[in-house]
């Protein structure tokens, strides 16, 4: 096969002036603008693009567009870029992607001999003795995988996403789609008119007839006058839930790829139809194209396609090839008529090239020599976008493909995926759908506006949903042209013939589902648009029944492949810091991730820090503290559903510990709620559960307790939440804080004082410590953190303040025994585990988790309790084991453990089973290290200061 | 007992190299991988669902304790459901003694079936990466190490230069927004070829006697005796099935239909702690091998692995409402870019080329639910989410034994049905819950 | 992405809101029997059909509020969304 580039075509779409410099396979190539890089190669007389995955055969152009399954080539750093489809552009790095030494000399090649032997399926039949070898072999398989490289380098480079709430989209843009279009834009609807091709037009693009051109400009031109927004090199990938649209842009002038959301109220499916190559041996022969390739190739980029051809033609778009071919100056050796029993059995030739085409023609079989075999055996209809939709299309012998069903009412087909009929009867067709298609967007759009109890009311009834009076579009005839009396390929792109098909359906993998696991057929990067129907009539052949009766697949998003980065798009991750941060990055810190947070972990030595809270006094960040404001004269009634303990009693002033249960009674959350005022509480919860508590509380308030009066709103992030704590924090507070007695006695353990502190009215603060020191938690109005904070430092200087982090806070809160829920309890810890029986009142009337937490009491729970390693100079790891003497029956676990500053060595909580927590239990722990050490189960949770009287101080 | 239920079956050919060389040379074809049978008026026992572990467990009926007089039926095709659709991810390195010792039979299983089944299952044990991105699932990784090394499995904390060793694609810097901080490593964890584990099992059940009948929808359990209409519900017995090509009797009922097992256990009256959810996959375009592990995230909610085509096969979390359509959606595929490229940003321009859907049988603690119910002969082996490919070998196995013998075997113990009576749950919803 | 129909929001994109599972009452639990409030825990009808659920308008209103969709079509009864006929589940 020779193709050459000819003369000035008048439909052509290249700019013969702008020529573009490329290389493929390291070779100087060069284009023109509006070439494809196949188009460019070809005219430039290649003619083989790749290499076949199993056995390596040269490949040539087929279709000569989107869907070649053999024209996918390597640019740059982009694998698997369709040579048919993307435009060339200067200075362009294309390489063939799946030979090796190279496209012309592939040494896999030798798997074609081996062809009988490496039948579909085959490597589940074999390699399976000796096992030791198998990962062996499946290095050896793995490098058949076919495909381009990745550049694990390339950067994910700017990909945003775009959402639009159009009234129509119309997928496709023929004459159909683009009708369509228009008659609903001129019905008042929006519109969205996306086409896959770099150019709307559909067919009439690559037709030399005088009538499609002339019917084309009129088309562009009413779309030009028209307020349809046009994507071109568009593909709408998939229909999703109440036509919630994908569409890849692949031109966007700055994204490698945008995706599009869109909300379409109706979606027209116009996506027209695929040609369906034929199965007969050699049809893989480079050289044998379609009829849209052969008109591409001729009148989009003046390519002449070969010297010499046979065309077998069942349709007119196979006539027409003739027709264009003719004119190029190819010579038609012969026109084989499908609609009149003619046939074409084989191709003979190379590996490399088509020379003769063996045909069944009026004057009986005889072999012609060719250089071009063009073969129009009809089409399959891209049902994708209606399968998406819950359509099963099917199947019609007469016109020999599938059409749609019965799709929802909110997405209409029209052009060739609806039926036939000439340029006008199309365009009519099209209108007619997209006035429907306007007319139920109205529908549509009245009724979420009705529904939307915010939205500017709506005037006027609801429109009526439009009945579909479309007059439907007729189905030429066709014959049913799948397989000639030999066997070919069905699929190019694995490599799978007719013969394995067959095969498979009689080894029993006989329905399409099985047969296309067993085979792959269908399964590679052309996604089944030229293979499905193919692969179903191979079945239906080898089971003897109709193509109706096996049926066919399920097509599955997306329409056509996108990228990753484009599904991407840009990170939205939020970096949540308090106000204090910037102090905090100034001083030195050691940031540790705490969900979406970024919390100060410490600022160079903990333990240092740990020792300045003891002897002195410190300052820790701990905004993200969960924190909601309830309001309402039922608030104390709310706590006491929540926490497991009591809270009708609470104290104006007071702050109150509580521990929450789900209702299976495992521990959900806990913190400290205070009573600011008489009907108004704060709660705090831990800093992971904010999101959730939050939720749960308006769970309860609006299911099961909507007759109570309380107001929740999470303040989280409204205060900037400090803990100053030592010994010497009242005094340091004393310096800040204007008008709050301070005093023990004045303002004492669990308690709350509303005050303005360095000068910042509306703080509030309560005595209570997760450390064990005496210390005052502070909550400022967010914007004044960093100034509380620094006033605090500052004034404390002389005190020995400095700031503590998570980790010396953690340090603390181990040395007072003081669980983490989440960390020490885990989804299967009910409260009494936490050893605080004593807090869950049983007595009350109703709270979440009650029966379970009752029925506890029966049940043998493991338990919460400290344990101190006998060694002090070892330190557990967080999760090392505790196993019953020198066996491996897991008895319990570390749940946390550090190195006590205070204590001078080390500590722990674990989970043990029940019978091991009494205080002076010896335990053994199995270190990481596999090492077995002595530990003893303390009497109570606290290792340090288990009266608390420094707290209270 | 071993049973041998080939009678008077001629011995179909074995699949080998030399067999396939042989066929090749004279152009013959092999026998078909089961016969199509007809359905017959009573079996011995009857499996709903042709998934993996409804032909797991009428492999190991007929192997282990002679019992071939076994249907299976399935409203589809074999594989129609979860286990044609899953991404095949096998491993053991659970959180949970019990679930330690289950699973680790269950590798052990999959290992020898290439010869067992003799149909080569790719058995690929590339290793199995966990990653970590926070501190809390540090340490939840250390405790899986831990209490997997106490049940003998391969599995340890490496930290980010070990994971960029396994791994190269991964990004172990600290740029990430949740940079990674450690990995569980599994070397024995890997992936296996689904859809040939499905054959191979069907196959050789096959092979034993055992009939399988596609296209066969059960509609209704046949009850006597028990408390709710029609003789269903507690303290009544199974005495058959109804189906669209008609009534089969039968004294054992075992349901294996994953994420339409609630759909079933209603028509024996028995209430399961199942909701169905779908959950998502999706595919990529072949490239050359890069990637050589099985990457795991789960604070990303991702998983990836590259098939030995070149694809990267994804997987993530299950959808967030309950649902019985596959259609799947683009926030999935969407989600997952996201995050697949927080893991490689090096793969953004790979081109997703097909996403799909299966049902998963969600449980409140993350495992299965088997066994013998409160309706007498009507098992269950369902609650397999989405995790209950790796373990099919062992379910199988075992609950053909609790079947065939009406004792429950030790090893599924703790996966009773009555755990939910009795509120005691297995802790792997411990792993899952320490997510923060 | 299912439209998800809030009361107080309309139609809103799924992933604005939270699901909050099958509709159950809430069983008394001073009375309930074990086996009664277990069930409430963790038995599911689940059926493929209509089904009484609850949503959570997170990103919206923050209403929580109770509705009928069908599982295995995805419509929703009450209020029916626009004109949406949909297939079978594929
Ligand atoms: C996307 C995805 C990824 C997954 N990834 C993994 C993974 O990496 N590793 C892992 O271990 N697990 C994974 N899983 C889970 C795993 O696939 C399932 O747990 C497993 O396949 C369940 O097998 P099964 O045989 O029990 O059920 P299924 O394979 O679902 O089979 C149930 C069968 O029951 C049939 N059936 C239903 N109703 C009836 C009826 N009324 N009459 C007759 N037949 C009926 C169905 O047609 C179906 O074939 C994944 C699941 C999905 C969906
Ligand atoms: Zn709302």
């Amino acid at each position: 096969m020779t193709m050459s580039r000819q003369g000035v075509q008048p439909t052509e779409v290249i700019d013969r002036a702008a020529k573009l410099r490329f290389r493929w396979n390291g070779k100087r190539f060069s284009g023109f603008e509006g070439d494809t890089i196949a188009s460019a190669l070809a005219a430039a007389g290649e003619h083989i693009f790749s290499r076949s995955m199993k056995y390596h055969r040269p490949r040539g152009i087929l279709t000569a567009d989107y869907w070649d399954p053999n024209l996918m080539v390597q640019v740059g750093d982009d694998p698997n870029v369709r040579a048919g489809h993307r435009l060339l552009e200067s200075g362009m790095d294309v390489r063939s992607q799946n030979a090796w030494p190279s496209l012309n000399r592939d040494i896999k090649a030798a798997n074609s001999l081996l062809g009988r032997f490496l039948t579909a399926g085959f490597y589940y039949k074999t390699f399976m003795r000796p096992q030791w070898l198998w990962p062996t072999y499946e290095r050896v398989l793995a490098t058949f995988a076919p495909g381009g490289k990745i550049d694990l380098d390339t950067p994910h480079a700017y990909h945003d996403k775009r959402y639009t709430h159009p009234d129509v989209v119309v997928a496709g843009a023929g004459p159909a789609g683009i009708s369509a279009a228009l008659a609903a834009s001129s019905a008042g609807a929006s519109v969205l008119l996306v086409s896959h091709e770099h150019a709307v037009g559909g067919h009439l693009r690559y037709s030399s007839d005088a009538a499609d051109q002339a019917a084309l400009t009129e088309l562009r031109a009413a779309l030009d006058a028209s307020d349809v927004e046009v994507l071109t090199d568009s593909t709408v990938t998939g229909r999703y839930e109440d036509n919630w649209l994908g569409i890849v842009q692949r031109n966007h002038p700055i994204a490698v790829e945008r995706l599009i959301k869109a909300r379409a109220k109706t979606l027209v499916a116009a996506p027209g139809l695929i040609e369906r190559p034929y199965v007969f041996e050699g049809n893989d022969r480079p050289g044998v194209i379609t009829p849209g390739a052969a008109r591409r190739l001729i009148n989009l980029w003046g390519v002449k396609p070969g010297e010499r051809a046979v065309v077998f033609s069942a349709n007119a778009d196979g006539d027409a090839a003739v027709a264009d071919l003719e004119r190029v100056g190819t010579e038609i050796a012969a026109v084989i008529d499908g609609r009149t029993g003619g046939s074409v059995s084989s191709t003979a030739g190379s590996s490399r090239a088509v020379e003769a085409v063996m045909v069944n023609g009026t004057n009986g079989a005889e072999r012609i020599d060719a250089d071009l075999l063009v073969v129009a055996a009809g089409w399959t209809a891209p049902t994708s976008l209606l399968n998406m939709a819950g359509d099963r299309p099917i199947y019609d012998p007469t016109a020999a493909r599938f059409f749609p069903s019965d799709p929802p009412s909110n997405v209409l087909a029209t052009g060739g995926l609806a039926g036939d009929a000439d340029l006008d009867g199309l365009r009519q067709h099209g209108a007619a759908t997209g006035r429907l298609a306007a007319a139920r967007a109205a529908a549509v759009r009245h009724r979420l506006q009705s529904r939307t109890a915010r939205a500017l009311p709506v005037d006027g009834d609801e429109p009526a949903w439009a009945p579909d009076e479309r007059a439907p579009l007729g189905r030429d005839p066709h014959p049913e042209l799948y397989r000639a009396d030999t066997h070919g390929m069905v699929d190019m792109s694995e490599d799978i013939s007719s013969k394995d098909l067959v095969a498979a359906a009689h080894e029993g993998y006989d329905s399409v589902e099985l047969a296309k696991r067993y085979t792959t057929a269908t399964m590679g990067p052309s996604q089944g648009k030229l293979e499905t129907v193919n692969t179903v009539a191979a079945i239906a052949e080898a089971r003897g029944e109709t193509i109706s009766e096996v049926g066919t697949t399920v097509w599955r998003p997306p329409y056509a492949p996108l990228t990753l980065g484009a599904l991407a798009g840009r990170m939205f991750e939020p970096v949540r810091v308090s106000s204090i941060q910037p102090w905090h990055e100034a001083n030195n810190v050691s940031v540790i991730q705490a969900g979406q947070w970024l919390r100060p972990d410490h600022y160079g030595d903990p333990a240092a820090e740990v020792r300045n809270v003891r002897d002195n006094v410190g300052l820790i960040d701990v905004t993200p503290l969960g924190k909601l404001d309830l309001r309402g004269p039922d608030v104390p009634k709310l706590l006491s559903l929540l926490y497991v303990n009591k809270w009708m009693k609470l104290g104006v002033g007071r702050v109150r510990y509580g521990m929450m249960c789900a209702e299976d009674g495992v521990v959900l959350d806990d913190g400290v709620t205070g009573r600011l005022g008489e009907d108004h509480y704060m709660m705090s919860t831990t800093s992971s559960g904010a999101g959730g508590v939050w939720e749960w509380v308006e769970n309860w308030l609006q299911t099961e307790r909507p007759d109570w009066q309380v107001h929740v709103t999470p303040v989280t992030t409204a205060y900037a939440s400090i803990n100053v704590a030592g010994p010497k924090s009242r005094e340091l507070m004393s310096r800040v804080c204007e008008d709050a007695d301070l005093d023990a006695e004045a303002f004492p353990y669990m308690t709350v004082r509303q005050a303005t502190v360095a000068g910042v009215e509306d703080c509030f603060m309560w005595r209570i410590g997760f450390t064990g020191e005496l210390s005052f938690e502070l909550h400022v109005p967010a914007g004044h953190g960093l100034h509380v904070w620094e006033a605090l430092m500052d004034a404390g200087s002389d005190l020995g303040v400095g700031p503590f982090g998570l980790e010396g806070q953690r340090i603390m809160r181990l040395e007072k025994g003081h669980f983490i829920v989440g960390q020490d309890t885990d989804g299967l810890t009910l409260g009494p585990s936490t050893g605080l029986w004593s807090l869950i009142k049983l007595d009350k009337d109703d709270f979440a988790g009650k029966p379970e937490l009752a029925w506890a009491a029966d049940r043998s729970l493991p338990m919460v309790v400290a344990i101190q390693p006998d060694d002090p100079d070892v330190v557990p790891e967080e999760a090392a084991q505790i196993v019953r003497g020198n066996t491996n029956e897991i008895l319990g676990r570390i749940t946390s453990s550090r190195y006590s500053p205070t204590l001078n060595r080390s500590i722990c909580l674990g989970q043990v089973e029940p019978d091991l927590a009494a205080g002076g239990t010896k335990l053994t722990v199995l270190l990481e290290s596999g090492e077995r050490i002595g530990a003893t189960v303390i009497d109570h949770h606290a290792h340090f200061d288990p009266a608390g009287e420094r707290l209270r101080g | 007992m071993r049973g041998n239920g080939r009678l008077g079956r001629k011995r179909p050919p074995k699949y080998s190299a030399a067999a396939l060389a042989w066929k090749g040379l004279r152009g013959q074809s092999w026998p078909r991988v089961w016969r199509d049978c007809d359905l017959k008026r009573s079996y011995d026992a009857v499996v709903i669902g042709g998934g993996v572990h409804g032909l797991a467990t009428a492999y190991y009926l007929a192997r282990n304790h002679g019992m071939t007089d076994v249907a299976v039926l399935d409203k589809a095709y074999l594989g129609s459901g979860g286990s044609g659709r899953n991404t095949a991810i096998v491993r053991s390195n659970y959180l949970t003694p019990e679930g330690v010792a289950f699973y680790d039979r269950s590798v052990h299983l999959y290992e020898q079936m290439a010869v067992e089944l003799n149909i080569n299952v790719m058995f690929s044990q590339r290793g199995h990466l966990t990653l970590a991105h926070s501190d809390a699932s540090l340490r939840t990784m250390h405790w899986r190490a831990e209490v997997n090394k106490l049940g003998g499995v391969n599995s340890s904390v490496i930290g980010p230069d070990e994971i960029k060793k396994e791994c190269p694609s991964l990004d172990t810097s600290d740029h990430p927004r949740y940079p990674i901080q450690g990995a569980l490593y599994h070397p024995p964890g890997g992936v296996v070829r689904h859809d040939a584990v499905v054959w191979g099992y069907a196959r050789a059940a096959d092979h034993m006697g055992v009939e399988m009948h596609q296209k066969t929808e059960v509609t209704d359990i046949l009850c006597e005796g028990g408390d709710g209409p029609d003789g269903k519900g507690a303290g009544g017995r199974v005495t058959g099935v109804r189906t669209n090509r008609g009534d089969i009797s039968t004294p054992i009922v075992i349901n294996c239909t994953a994420g339409w097992a609630s759909l079933i256990s209603t028509m024996a009256g028995v209430r399961l702690p199942i909701t169905t959810h779908p959950l998502q996959a999706a595919v990529t375009e072949p490239v050359k091998m890069f990637l050589p592990t099985v990457v795991v995230s789960g604070s990303l909610h991702v998983y990836v692995s590259q098939t030995d085509r070149g694809e990267l096969v994804f997987g993530a979390s299950v959808d967030p409402y309950a649902n019985y359509s596959v259609r799947g959606s683009l926030e999935f595929t969407e989600g997952l870019a996201g995050h697949v490229l927080e893991l490689m940003p090096g793969v953004s321009r790979m081109r997703i080329l097909r996403q799909w859907s299966g049902l998963c049988d969600m449980t409140p603690d993350y495992s299965p639910v088997m066994g013998h119910t409160p309706v007498e002969g009507f098992l269950v082996d369902v609650g397999w989410g989405t995790y209950g490919f790796k373990a099919a070998p062992v379910s199988g196995e075992q609950i053909a034994e609790a079947a065939a013998t009406g004792t429950t075997p030790k090893l599924i113990e703790a996966f009773a049905l009555s755990r939910f009576d009795d509120g005691e749950l297995v802790g792997e919803k411990g792993a899952a819950s320490v997510g923060h | 992405m299912l439209l998800v129909p809030c009361p107080n929001c309309g139609p809103r994109n799924s992933t604005d809101l939270r699901y909050g599972g099958e509709s159950h009452a809430r069983p008394d639990p001073n009375t309930a029997s074990p086996a009664e409030w277990r069930a409430y825990l963790y038995l599911r009808d689940n059926p493929a059909g209509w089904l009484r659920e609850n949503w959570y308008c997170a990103s919206g209103c923050r209403r929580w509020f109770s509705v009928e969709r069908n599982t295995a079509t995805n419509e929703f009864r009450d209020p029916p969304l626009p004109g949406d006929k949909r297939g079978g589940a594929a």
